[in-house]
């Protein structure tokens, strides 16, 4: 028998080395969000401690300690003239807000509610409900934190609620396989068992019932018709080529556009066929909306916020500059605003029309350090 | 040749402990078998890439809670196993809508290698046992324990498994 184990670790396997590395990225960075590991107990405090010290004396002596000193007064101030809190939303409707508290709920008026414990909130359809995850759980709530419904999944991630004044659907990640379950809590499937899905949002398409796109392990764009488990090209493959280091997928609202960001590129889709109708170089963006109504996309990354038509080929617009992080973009449903988390100025923005600049501070002391806008939701 | 007992400890102390190049030993170490042995099952590399990484996956969640004390293969193993078992008798009750990455189909393993084409004649469960008692090594006890199976049933999975085998033995 011992023959039988040679042949058998012999035996060609097919791209063994490939997915060797594809999975360690993926596991790599599911270790880097596991949270962070329980504290050794050592005594080191006094040496972080002396080591800290150091650091901001030789940063206080040094020329490029002193520049490093200024930009981090510079992001500090952020916008000046800000008001001191959100007093109310500049434009109708209601807004998500993710925080490590957990998600809140923003009225027009500027009343709030945190649905405490809970994360990664999404609308539903017309605005009734939200969904949310905790760890192993997946659960449809009520605005006021009110639970209809929940599911036990290991590890559940990304919850998109879709669909229609009839039925609806919410998509989500358990581990990294795709999952969908109706809107009412019943029928959860693995959505027709197709490959496994990279740690990114699937994305509904709108117009379309029940059409749906995400991105595989391998970086592959798939585009499916949940219902029917079918093509969603007529029969045409449904897959596109691969891209490396997929971060975000998202739908323009007429559904004839998908965008895939990545480190490094903006992919633009069509519906014609899988192949990209552009890519463009664009390094480092950490998230982009869809302005209402058109194919012009706004993103963020370090130091700018960009608004890119992506059926030109004009350069982006730089619509705010600043130094630091800008951690969410949102429009408002009427296009109006578009809403900018400025993580480092401790600030939310609030972009309207003519370059005009509304800005609300304090926001780690109302919602809690790192809340960024997430979605913004139906008017009245 | 698997790790040692003692690196592979190390290995899970230092992952618990926040270290991702222990991490990545424990990953190195383990994955080449993981993924052979889910494609061996299920024969289908996608597939096989899926089943190994959620493996690992599952892994990373549970970490904290992983006794040190214990091997960390066996756990791996019964996870991709078992998730191998599933998928390949999904995969045959299910007509297949084939879509993209799953439309070319691969190719056959081993090439002209004929155990691989006996190996892929077997029932799913045959070929676990196969691949746990002849890749991974487990006594029919442990494989028992592993899929949670009487020990009888492991044996005569065995002998039928062997003796459709032989010829390509």
């Amino acid at each position: 028998m011992r023959e039988l184990r040679t042949r058998l670790e012999r035996l060609e396997v097919p791209e063994e080395h490939e997915a060797r590395e594809r999975a360690w990225q993926l596991v790599a960075r599911a270790y880097a969000e596991r949270g962070p590991a329980p504290r050794p107990r050592r005594r080191v405090a006094p040496l972080l401690a002396f080591a800290a010290a150091l650091a901001v004396v030789a940063a206080v002596l040094s020329p490029p300690g002193r520049a490093v000193l200024d930009t981090v007064r510079d992001r500090i101030t952020g916008v000046q003239g800000a008001e001191p809190a959100l007093f109310d939303l500049p434009a109708d409707g209601r807004l998500v807000v993710d925080s490590p508290r957990g998600p809140w709920i923003v009225q027009a008026d500027g009343s709030r509610r945190l649905l405490a414990g809970w994360r990664e909130a999404a609308w539903s359809p017309f605005g009734r409900f939200v969904v949310a995850a905790r760890a192993n759980e997946l659960a449809a709530l009520e605005t006021d934190g009110t639970v209809r419904w929940s599911l036990a999944r290991p590890d559940v991630r990304f919850p998109r609620w879709h669909g229609d004044a009839s039925h609806t659907a919410i998509a989500y990640l358990t581990g990294s396989r795709l999952h969908v379950v109706l809107g009412d809590g019943t029928r959860d499937i693995d959505a027709c068992g197709l490959p496994a899905a990279a740690r990114v949002a699937p994305a509904w398409r709108p117009g379309a019932r029940f059409v749906l796109a995400y991105v595989t392990t391998r970086g592959r764009v798939s585009i499916f018709d949940v219902a029917h488990c079918s093509s969603f090209y007529g029969g045409r493959p449904v897959i596109s080529a691969p891209f490396r280091d997929p971060r975000l997928l998202l739908w323009s609202d007429d559904g004839e556009r998908l965008l895939l960001v990545t480190d490094e590129q903006l992919v633009v889709l069509g519906t014609e066929s899988a192949a990209p109708l552009a890519v463009r170089t664009l390094r480092d963006v950490t998230a982009a909306a869809f302005e209402p109504g058109t194919h012009r996309v706004a993103l963020a990354r370090e130091g700018e916020v960009l608004v890119l038509d992506l059926d030109g080929r004009q350069a982006p617009e730089v619509v705010f500059a600043g130094p630091g992080r800008f951690g969410s973009v949102v429009w408002s449903p009427d296009g109006s605003r578009l809403a900018v988390a400025w993580d480092d100025a401790d600030q939310w923005l609030f972009l309207g029309p003519g370059g005009r600049v509304e800005a609300v501070a304090g926001i780690r002391e109302q919602f809690g350090r790192f809340a960024r806008p997430v979605a913004w939701c139906c008017p009245g | 040749m698997g790790p040692s007992g003692r690196d592979e400890r190390a290995w899970v102390r230092g992952a618990q402990a926040g270290s991702a190049s222990d991490l990545e030993a424990l990953f190195r170490a383990h994955w080449p078998r993981a993924y052979r042995a889910a494609y061996l099952v299920v024969h289908d590399a996608a597939a096989a890439e899926d089943i190994a990484q959620e493996a690992f996956l599952a892994a990373i969640r549970a970490l904290d809670r992983f006794d040190r004390r214990r091997p960390f293969g066996p756990w791996l193993h019964r996870i991709v196993v078992n998730r191998a078992i599933d998928w390949a008798r999904a995969r045959a009750l299910r007509a297949e809508a084939e879509l993209g990455e799953h439309g070319v189909p691969d190719r056959e393993p081993g090439g002209a290698d004929g155990l691989a084409r006996a190996i892929a004649a077997l029932p799913p469960d045959h070929r676990a046992v196969v691949v746990l008692r002849h890749l991974l090594e487990y006594t029919p006890g442990e494989i028992a324990e592993l899929l949670e199976l009487p020990r009888g049933t492991v044996n005569s999975r065995l002998r039928r498994a062997l003796d459709a085998l032989k010829e390509s033995v």
